[in-house]
């Protein structure tokens, strides 16, 4: 077992959270080891093939995990266990790459309302959830969002949106202009009141920080662009963090477990490198940005004497609250071809429902879907009852890829102690380490909401002229997947959640969590920009008490 | 897992780490170098039967059906040794031939000599769950005949419509019938 020079922190995953911690605590001068499992991912390594991307990866994920070493066990709602890989939905993949989904997302980059951090005050106690206030409010979070926007880059403009929060700074690129689709729903938007804008993206609408600017391909989700103008960490952060010198990605190395003394602090952690050499790595503080799957994966497998239930879980909240978004909406035909190939397609939005809604509680940003491609709209996007295969369907694949449109909300969810993350003891991955087990199901609340949800996707496709629409209602199953969060929650109170405000682990000072696994509630907007916001945040904090003299010891 | 199995899966693993070094700027992809040497999974009479079902699920006409825009070649390479799809490998070796099978007990003939009328009603049976009953005494092994069908239909539409370089969608025939290309 080979030991490496000891630095001052170790980030776990270069993602969103991870990537974001690398630079700034490397920038404030700490000597930094960033892990990341997979490798660099760019888009000639895997082109335009739909069937490998981060879509709908029927075949494989190509930006990772693979399916020979990493497997998941996932439970449905009657309790059957069931043994799954990468690229099956149920194993609730993002991505496992430098970058992780920022190389390959859609790249949406929303700032969550003020409501969204005070869900509990806002809508009251919901029988059967563990609805809660964040602890930190929208005001504490803004300054991470702007410096988020800025370093990373958005193109966007929030004041052609009446439901934006308060910003102090305009977005730093202008917002992108709509195709034709997106045009007819903006006219139709209005039409029937609703506000429609453009979706802040964190894609270029000119060159910025020099790099091109979008040159609209069709396929921009689920792949890494082609120009390098979607801004991910792989492409910003990371680069930046490697050029201060005092920041190492240590690429293809999976760590397997934090290791902490008999004070029980951490001291680092064991990995494995790409020829399955086992290494320690200690450090003064270690970050886990491994996602909201893989960072309470990686606490209970760290269990110890004094850690007998996994690091950070003393009261059972570790990989509780696991949250998603209960995604709806409605699919429409039209007459008339309303496709131009611009891409990536999802351009305009309406945030009219994302929040004091009657009756229903939170609610969604709407959008219009990406462009989908040949394989993913021969699967689904049909009205039902239509056959699956034959004529007809080809014959429908063949007349409606180009006079078809869909409007999407990711529904915010009522977190619930069931829905978690465990691991499985005896279900190893290639390094003989438990495996994460996901089980649980969507608040019946999720489901009511989405319908409402729905209901408004619809009318906004008929305003736009579809003659045939129908409404798209997510199951209730247990929710994660791409934009999986929640699973160690911050909060005041050390018996009720994991991390304190500040993503520091209860009672292990030196311990933080930056990723999706610190949201409280997921917001009724895609989640990457307060993933990154909590990144700088939880950064910010660290850095200032190392500035004044806290070495973490 | 049998040692044929864990020899193909690694050496796929090295294969595709090697193409992503090597992906400087060209187009390299994991596997096309892979259909210079296919090797050939499916026999001739199983190859027969699945371009007969790759018709069926996505019919010829102005366009290309499943057979000509190389479904089943598709299906072949991704269940051979570099595949992605190695653990359908024998579903298809024991499917095949029971399709074939149950339709000679149905209809009095093979699934490839019927017209195309018949093959649809007779598939729409299959997918409906009427063949699942007492499988196993005709041949299906361990397999249920509704369960293939999804997973057949499914993957004939990953090598009808997905990217060439899988092994199907000849000549991006499927992008030409959507007028992208
Ligand atoms: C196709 C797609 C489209 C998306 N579109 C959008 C969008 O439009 N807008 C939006 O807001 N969000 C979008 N998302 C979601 C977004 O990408 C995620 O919310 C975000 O990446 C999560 O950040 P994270 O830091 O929690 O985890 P990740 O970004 O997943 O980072 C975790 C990293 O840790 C690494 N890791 C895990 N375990 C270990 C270990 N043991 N050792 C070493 N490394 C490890 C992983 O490989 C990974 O790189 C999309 C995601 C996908 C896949
Ligand atoms: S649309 Fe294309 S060019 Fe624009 S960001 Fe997406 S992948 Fe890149």
């Amino acid at each position: 077992m080979a030991t490496n020079k000891h630095v001052n922190a170790i980030v776990v995953g270069s993602g969103a959270g991870g990537g974001v911690v690398a630079k700034e605590l490397s920038y404030a001068g700490l000597s930094v080891v960033l892990f990341e499992r997979g490798g660099w991912v760019p888009y000639a390594a895997h082109g335009d093939d739909e069937l490998t991307a981060m879509r709908s990866f029927p075949l494989a994920c190509f930006f990772g995990p693979d399916n020979e070493r990493y497997r998941r066990v996932a439970v449905d709602q009657q309790g059957n266990e069931r043994i799954v890989y990468p690229n099956d939905w149920a194993y609730h993949n993002i991505s496992a790459c430098v970058g992780s989904g920022t190389v390959n997302y859609g790249a949406m980059a929303w700032r969550f309302m003020e409501e969204c951090f005070t869900m509990k005050s806002t809508y009251g106690h919901v029988e059967g959830s563990t609805l809660e206030d964040w602890p930190i409010s929208y005001d504490d979070l803004e300054p991470y969002y702007e410096k988020a926007e800025w370093e990373i880059g958005v193109a966007g403009d929030d004041s052609k949106n009446p439901f934006a929060p308060w910003r102090r700074k305009p977005h730093p690129m202008p917002p992108f202009s709509h195709n034709k689709e997106a045009r007819i729903l903006e006219e139709a938007a209005k039409k029937i009141g609703y506000h429609p804008f453009s979706i802040p993206m964190l894609r270029n609408s000119e060159e910025f920080d020099g790099r091109p600017a979008c040159v609209h391909v069709r396929n921009c989700v689920g792949f890494a662009c082609p120009v390098d103008a979607k801004n991910g960490t792989q492409n910003t952060v990371i680069p930046k963090a490697i050029d201060t010198g005092n920041c190492e990605l240590r690429i293809n190395s999976q760590v397997v477990k934090i290791l902490t003394d008999s004070n029980g602090r951490a001291t680092g952690v064991e990995y494995y490198d790409e020829q399955d050499r086992k290494h320690t790595q200690t450090a003064d503080i270690v970050i886990l940005s491994a996602s909201a799957t893989e960072t309470p994966r990686l606490m209970f497998n760290s269990a110890t004497n004094l850690y007998p239930d996994g690091i950070g879980n003393r009261y059972d909240w570790l990989g509780r609250n696991l949250q998603g978004h209960a995604y709806c909406g409605a699919d429409g035909l039209f007459e008339e071809e309303i496709y131009d190939g611009i891409g990536p397609g999802a351009s305009v939005a309406a945030g009219d429902f994302a929040h004091n809604n009657p009756d229903v509680i939170g609610g969604a940003v709407l959008t219009n879907e990406f462009i989908k491609l040949p394989y993913a709209y021969s699967r689904g996007f049909r009205p039902p009852g239509s056959s699956q295969w034959g004529r007809e369907h080809k014959d429908f694949q063949k007349h409606y890829y180009k006079r078809n449109a869909s409007i999407r909300g990711p529904v915010q969810e009522m977190p619930n102690f069931e829905s978690r993350v465990e691991v499985a003891p005896d279900v190893l991955d290639h390094w003989g380490m438990p495996v994460a087990k996901i089980s649980g199901f969507k608040h019946h609340e999720d489901i009511r909401t989405a319908e409402f949800i729905a209901e408004k996707a619809a009318k906004w496709l008929e305003a736009a002229g579809a003659y045939k629409v129908w409404k798209s209602i997510p199951g209730t199953g247990v929710s994660g997947s791409q934009h999986q969060s929640g699973t160690c929650r911050m909060g005041n109170d050390p018996q009720t959640s994991v991390t304190d405000k500040y993503g520091r682990v209860h009672e292990v000072d030196n311990l933080f969590v930056a990723d999706g696994s610190l949201h409280v509630t997921n917001g009724a907007f895609n989640p990457v920009l307060t993933i990154m916001a909590l990144g700088y945040w939880v950064s910010d904090y660290i850095v200032k008490e190392w500035k004044g003299g806290n070495r973490f010891k | 897992m049998n040692k044929e199995n864990s020899f193909d899966t690694l050496s796929r693993r090295s294969f595709l780490k090697v193409s992503a070094i090597w992906a400087g700027g060209a187009w390299i992809v994991g596997v096309p170098s892979l259909s210079a040497n296919p090797h050939r999974v499916l026999t001739e009479s199983e190859a027969e039967i699945m371009d007969a079902l790759a018709d069926a699920i996505i019919p010829p006409g102005e366009y290309a059906g499943g057979k000509d825009a190389w479904v089943t070649r598709f299906i072949d390479q991704q269940i051979g040794r570099y595949g992605y799809l190695q653990h359908d490998r024998e579903m298809y070796q024991t499917c095949l031939p029971a399709i074939n099978n149950d339709c000679r007990n149905e209809f009095g003939d093979v699934f490839t000599r019927l017209d195309k009328e018949n093959q649809a009603e007779f598939l729409k049976a299959v997918e409906a769950g009427q063949y699942n009953p007492q499988a196993a005494e005709r041949g299906w092994g361990d397999f249920t005949p509704s369960a293939f069908f999804n997973t057949m239909c499914n993957q004939c539409m990953m090598g009808f419509y997905g990217s060439p370089i899988h092994g199907g969608n000849r000549d991006y025939v499927s992008y030409r019938m959507l007028s992208l290309y």
